[in-house]
């Protein structure tokens, strides 16, 4: 595996750099990505998928010298995706503990690109996850960068974003953050088409995810889960999901359930995705048509009980309650500022407006890169700092806007993932 | 006189009182809530002393003083349910209100974080503190600093460390709840169904009255049966109390010194009124009740 370097850093660091010692290491400096991340990233949970922490942080550098971009997915296998260390609630210091099995892997394919287009093809994020003002955490944030890899292939530069509400109990939302990316990535994978069908493949992804939920009830349950010692069969558990599946070109956003994204655009705010509410009026033609019913039970219910139409489980609801997305397909523009993928905690109390005008101020609020901190400064230092702020820019804003959904008494749990979208200049 | 040796004053004088132990503790608990009155208006004026780097060891000396005036009156509390726990379960020197909200004789530790996130939301709100917040980014840390600082300001590893607290408070909070359920559930136990079983009969038998040696026996034998469940509930109080106060610390430990002053002038000023506007109802109730 020589084309594959791990960092591990410390600390109080901020960075995690190879050093050159040879020429040879010099001129792989170029094609390594020597990435630096920012401790305040705040990600809190257990939950998320993504876990930074001040105290440990695993940085997996992939090399885009590697011979074989399956050196980097091996990578995302290994440390990434498998990473089971914060289970909820199972440690004391889970919170500030946080992992970071972030792995920002180039392809091959790339490799000789300027690093202008390296840092255009990794994502800059921010994500806050906290329980708020509830007694249980039911929100799970999953976040892969370069999620699917294969050897020259476009979808290298493809980035997995997404939020799970979870409802009943926490584990069909903990079940989404491990296995959706991976059920997106094989479908992406097994999808043979010179386009990605976007719509089919989302919706082949949601099916297999929430038949995976089904099968795994009563079986391999997550051990903390609360609802272990109540029913032996969770069929009244559900969670909503609003993934979004950024590519260089693309936003593609699919969402079940009452999650949100939206699409900040030169300072307007453009939804990317509607949420699935039981008195939506196409919804409630849908429900009533599959024989079901609404009723108002503090607020519309399908058959009086979830407060949603759409979500990955709820066997007990189906067919009134389908797993099934509604799928956006979003040109990107060179206007777009930032996307933001957030649970109803955020957006029960913050318009889309808001928060748009919030995020974008955060970005626009960014520091200018600093002096460079090598005497050697070269103009790949400078854009590790710019990348490092534009990092910090977008955790600033998510955890703004969380604070701002506590501030307006949101009674939930509250995740909000910020992205840039903003290409280089 | 200072604070800390004012609560010890409260104690001393308390406990020299011979009166019974639920009085001595009210007179202990009022002398207890005049000093806390008085560090919240010391916590208010050095929140709104304008921030300097020598005041921060002013502060932090002022925190560590309210936070040994909890400490003291956690100890006394401990003090006296050893002598009597029922009382210290259920409080005469609380007002009905409180009353209805204590959780195990006191406040519920998650209460904390509802504080913290409600004090913070109000700071944030406040006019005009949104913007100068995302103007702070970009300025940098030297000038930064001189932004007062109070609860809007919780850093991002801040919530992090607030939130991962929370989760294991309300873990111990439900596993405390847990404990107390089995406790309250031992007074069905058979040792006590028996006894009145008997003690029943014994008045069915004996056609009401009965003779001054049985009464004693009696009450030996009831004494004997409920005080290792009372013992039980002092246990549980007991670990009520030590997650109330380590929780209180534990929210000051991770805030900076003026945040941790913004807490504890929310958490005096919460409790004060709520104490106040109780009492006020129970007087302006009882007033009715002689009236009719």
């Amino acid at each position: 595996m020589a084309g594959i370097c791990c960092g591990v850093v410390g600390e109080g660091e901020t960075s995690a750099t190879i050093e050159p010692s040879s020429r040879a290491l010099k001129r792989r400096k170029m094609e390594l990505l020597t990435y630096k991340f920012i401790a305040d990233v705040a990600a809190v949970p257990a939950t998320a998928a993504v876990e930074f922490s001040r105290k440990r942080r695993k940085l997996e550098l992939c090399a885009s010298g590697c011979s074989s971009s399956r050196g980097c997915d091996n990578g995302v296998e290994s440390s990434g995706a498998r990473n089971k260390d914060g289970s909820e609630g199972s440690q004391a210091n889970e919170a500030s503990r946080l992992n970071l099995p972030l792995n920002l892997c180039e392809n091959s394919a790339l490799e000789h690109v300027e690093n202008e287009s390296l840092h255009l093809v990794n994502p800059k994020f921010g994500v806050t996850s906290v329980c708020g003002r509830r007694r249980d955490m039911e929100d799970a944030v999953s976040i892969h960068p370069c999620f699917s890899q294969q050897e020259g292939s476009v979808q290298n530069g493809f980035h997995f974003f997404g939020v799970f509400d979870g409802h009943g109990c926490s584990h069909v939302a903990m079940k989404c953050k491990d296995r959706l990316h991976e059920i997106v990535k094989d479908e992406l994978e097994s999808d043979r088409a010179v386009e990605v069908q976007w719509k089919e493949t989302m919706e082949r992804s949601f099916t297999r995810m929430d038949e995976e939920v089904q099968e795994s009830n009563g079986s391999d349950r997550i051990s903390n889960c609360r609802c272990e010692l109540r029913t032996p069969q969770c069929d009244a558990v559900g969670a909503t999901a609003v993934v979004a599946v950024v590519t260089p070109e693309k936003i593609v956003v699919s969402n079940c359930g009452d999650s949100r994204a939206v699409l900040c655009r030169n300072g307007v705010a453009i939804p990317l995705s509607s949420d699935h509410k039981p008195d939506r009026p196409d919804e409630l033609v849908r429900i009533e048509a599959a024989g079901g019913r609404v009723i108002y039970w503090d607020g519309p219910r399908v058959l009086g009980m979830l407060a949603m139409s759409r979500a990955i489980g709820d066997n007990y609801l189906k067919p009134y309650v389908i797993p099934e997305p509604e799928v956006t397909v979003t040109d990107r523009t060179d206007d777009d500022e930032c996307l933001i993928l957030a649970s109803d905690g955020l957006w029960d109390v913050v318009s889309n407006d808001t928060a748009c005008g919030v995020a974008r101020m955060c970005l626009r609020a960014q520091k200018r890169p600093s002096a460079p901190r090598s005497p050697g400064n070269s103009g790949e230092d400078k854009k590790d700092a710019a990348f490092e702020s534009s990092n910090k820019a977008c955790s600033d804003a998510s955890i703004l806007l969380t604070k701002l959904a506590l501030a307006r008494h949101s009674t939930d749990n509250v995740s909000v993932v910020v992205v840039d979208l903003r290409r280089e200049r | 006189m200072s604070l800390a040796s004012s609560s010890a004053t409260c104690l001393s004088s308390a406990i020299r009182n011979n009166s019974p132990e639920h009085e001595s503790f009210q007179k202990f608990f009022e002398c207890w809530l005049s000093g806390q009155n008085q560090h919240l208006q010391e916590l208010i004026s050095a929140a709104k002393s304008p921030a300097s780097a020598a005041d921060e060891a002013a502060l932090r000396s002022l925190i560590e003083r309210v936070v040994k005036h909890y400490e003291c009156y956690y100890r006394a509390k401990a003090t006296w349910s050893r002598r009597d726990v029922l009382a210290m379960l259920t409080p005469s020197w609380r007002s009905t209100l409180e009353d209805a909200f204590l959780w195990i004789g006191g406040w519920r530790p998650s209460m904390a974080f509802h504080l913290l996130y409600s004090k913070s939301g109000l700071q944030l709100e406040a006019p005009g503190r949104l913007s100068e917040l995302i103007n702070a980014m970009t300025t940098t840390t030297a000038t930064a600093t001189a932004i007062r600082e109070d609860l809007a300001d919780i850093s991002p590893e801040q919530l992090s460390r607030v939130d991962g607290l929370q989760r294991r408070t309300i873990k111990e909070e439900k596993e405390i709840s847990e404990e107390m359920a089995k406790r309250q559930e031992t007074l069905a136990a058979p040792d006590i169904v028996e006894l009145s079983h008997v003690v029943s009969e014994q008045m069915t038998a004996g056609g009401g009255g009965s003779r001054d040696g049985d009464e004693e026996e009696e009450e030996e034998r009831v004494e004997t049966a409920l005080k290792p469940k009372e013992k039980g509930l002092e246990e549980v109080l007991e670990r009520a109390d030590e997650l109330r106060l380590r929780t209180l610390k534990d929210v000051i430990h991770l805030l900076t010194p003026i945040q941790a002053v913004h807490f504890l002038i929310a958490a005096a000023e919460l409790h004060l009124r709520i104490h106040e506007w109780g009492k006020k109802r129970d007087a302006k109730t009882h007033q009715q009740r002689h009236l009719d």
